[in-house]
């Protein structure tokens, strides 16, 4: 902004300020609120008015969560899908990426546009779920990897990268007579890490986050991820409150029976569920913020290109 | 990216030059028939919306039925309260979820420090990176009825002398969606507006100062309209997923829909399909039941985009 400011230039200011303030407020609260919760003795909490930081501190839910073994099998599943889920797909959409940014490529037309139909024309739910249980993917590990490989709208985004390399690149090594495949390991990977770390982002995020597949194709626990844990335990908190409701503890109302029973322990339903939580979403909140130029850039690409 | 070497004046037929290039088109196959397998196949499953499918069935040859599934749609009562619920969150979602992110995108492009500026953006979309199934647990825990963040900070205040059961009565749903929505889209949508406004000519605004433009002017004739192409795509998009998003959201709210007590208001198109399909086995109805969602979005999607293209010479296709 050029010159001098005006009084009401100072007023849009502060409205402004003030605005960004709220929206940072809301974003924040319930998450350190619920924070304070799992780092809090859950007889404290019980008294009401906990705030952004624990009153009486307790590390027991932690302890609980990370001594479960369900916890730690859960948490195993969710980082070897996103670690295999996430390699294997930034491959098989490299490859068709790379192939497709080629104008020499016969049946280039036929490529995209084959491509380009799925995006906006969906089998949907029931036909995706017979053909994966047809498949004999059920209560079986790779139906996180399989199913997931090839997501359309990165394959554009991979497309358009490829797209602004130089020609000469691929030429000096042809004339050494490399041919594509040699090509796109030796010289094409290791030049596009800017386009791997943002699809490999989206691929993780989506991998570390899905809760669907997990609820619809697993049945065996032992192949659960850690967002199934979480909702596990909403249902179960939801069937413990409706238990004590049903059993009619009194006056009280169930949030007596249900304190009643855990009196005295640092730990409750609640602090426990708060204590998962976070340590489900801790990966990901660490790593986003250092990732963001490559996811800033995606979508920009995409909002260009999509 | 062409071959050099020995291209003659009249172009080989096309079957020598794709045996030529096998190294390249072996890069491109194996995907598309991967896309064929997983895209294809259950898009052509939707027939058997049409038929009678049961387990054991291959896809596509159970026994026609034609359009009783539809039939039986029409009949039941679950289907025009999900069909309302559907419209009424998707215009809530327009309405009100469209506008903000590009109003806070303006707003964060006014601030005049840089690293609260950055700082703020980088907190908006936290939510973002926060599955659905965390969120959903957060949010219920916050709103819950029994000592309840929201609950305890109401009657602290004195606005409310009884706790607001929130997910026990369904008349709140509406609101706690799209609370929740803005609260997990509004930094991570805002993104592709602050971008488009950093595109801006810096020149714009400086030209327009020694003209004597207020800032609110400048704002609205510089800012917005240069935004304005980027703005009539992602509305484009909106409309189009009007009645197909939000089913993480809501499944993930209501307990995977278990909780009954919200259902009058949480039922949407894509939930029912789950309920009646994974849920009840009834396959063929639910198939019905998702191609007509299908259907709705992608003449939406086309008249939102013809319109556009009419008034505004700006469209997706």
């Amino acid at each position: 902004m050029v010159g001098k400011h005006k009084a009401s230039d100072y007023v849009i200011d502060g409205v402004i300020i003030l605005v960004m303030l709220i929206v940072l407020v809301v974003v924040m609260y319930p998450l350190l609120n619920a924070l304070a919760i799992s780092l809090n003795h859950a007889d404290d909490t019980a008294r009401g008015g906990i705030g952004i930081w624990p009153r009486e501190f307790a590390w027991e839910s932690y302890r609980n969560v990370v001594n479960n073994t369900i916890t730690w099998r859960a948490y195993g599943v969710t980082v070897a899908r996103t670690v295999i889920g996430t390699v294997t797909a930034l491959f098989s959409t490299g490859i068709i990426a790379y192939g497709m940014a080629h104008s020499n490529l016969v049946g280039r037309k036929f490529y995209a546009i084959f491509c380009l139909i799925p995006m906006y024309f969906v089998g949907g739910l029931i036909p995706m779920f017979l053909l994966i249980r047809a498949m004999g993917l059920f209560n079986n590990f790779w139906v996180y990897i399989i199913p997931t490989q090839i997501g359309l709208f990165n394959i554009i985004l991979m497309r358009t990268f490829f797209q602004t390399l130089p020609e000469s690149l691929e030429e000096s090594a042809q004339l050494d007579g490399a041919n594509y495949l040699t090509i796109f390991f030796k010289i094409i990977i290791p030049i596009s890490t800017p386009i791997i770390a943002t699809i490999a982002l989206f691929i993780g995020v989506f991998h570390w986050n899905d809760w669907f597949f997990g609820n619809v194709y697993i049945t065996n626990p032992a192949l659960r991820p850690m967002q199934n844990v979480l909702m596990g335990l909403v249902e179960e908190a939801r069937f413990a409150e409706m238990m004590a409701a049903i059993a009619g503890q009194g006056g009280g109302g169930m949030g007596a029976a249900l304190a009643a029973a855990g009196r005295g322990r640092p730990t409750s339903v609640r602090s426990i569920q708060m204590a998962t939580m976070f340590i489900t979403i801790i990966p990901v909140i660490i790593v986003y913020p250092f990732l963001q130029r490559y996811f800033i850039k995606g979508i920009m690409v995409g909002s260009v290109k999509g | 990216m062409n071959d050099t070497l020995a291209v003659p004046l009249r172009k080989k037929p096309w079957y020598i030059r794709l045996l030529r290039q096998w190294d390249l088109q072996l890069l491109v196959i194996p995907p598309i028939l991967y896309i064929l397998v997983f895209n294809y196949i259950p898009m052509y499953g939707i027939i058997m919306a049409f038929q009678e499918f049961r387990l054991g069935d291959t896809m596509g040859m159970s026994e026609w039925v034609g359009l009783q599934h539809f039939r039986d749609l029409w009949a039941d009562p679950n289907f025009p309260r999900a069909m309302r619920n559907n419209i009424v969150m998707g215009l809530m979602r327009i309405v009100i979820g469209f506008p903000l992110p590009i109003i806070f995108a303006i707003m964060l492009n006014e601030l005049r420090s840089i690293k609260f500026k950055k700082t703020t953006q980088t907190i908006s979309y936290l939510p973002h990176f926060i599955s659905w199934p965390a969120a959903g647990l957060l949010i219920i825990t916050f709103l819950h009825v029994d000592n309840g963040t929201m609950n305890n900070m109401l009657m602290s205040m004195g606005i409310i002398s009884e706790p607001i059961g929130f997910f026990i009565r369904s008349e709140y749903f509406w609101g706690i969606f799209i609370v929740t929505h803005i609260w997990k889209v509004l930094g991570w949508e805002a993104i592709i507006f602050v971008a488009a406004i950093t595109g801006i000519d810096q020149e714009l605004y400086e030209a327009a100062s020694i003209d004597g433009a207020s800032r609110l002017q400048k704002i609205w004739y510089i800012t917005v309209q240069g935004i304005k192409p980027t703005i009539i795509i992602l509305f484009i998009l909106t409309i189009g997923s009007l009645m197909s998003t939000s089913f993480d959201q809501i499944m993930n709210l209501t307990n995977m829909m278990s909780n009954t007590m919200l259902r009058e208001r949480a039922e949407i198109l894509q939930t029912y399909v789950f309920r009646t399909g994974i849920g009840q086995r009834r396959f063929s109805f639910a198939s019905a039941v998702g191609l007509l969602n299908t259907v709705i979005n992608f003449i939406l999607l086309l008249s939102a985009n013809w319109i556009s293209r009419k008034w505004s010479e700006t469209s997706l296709f």
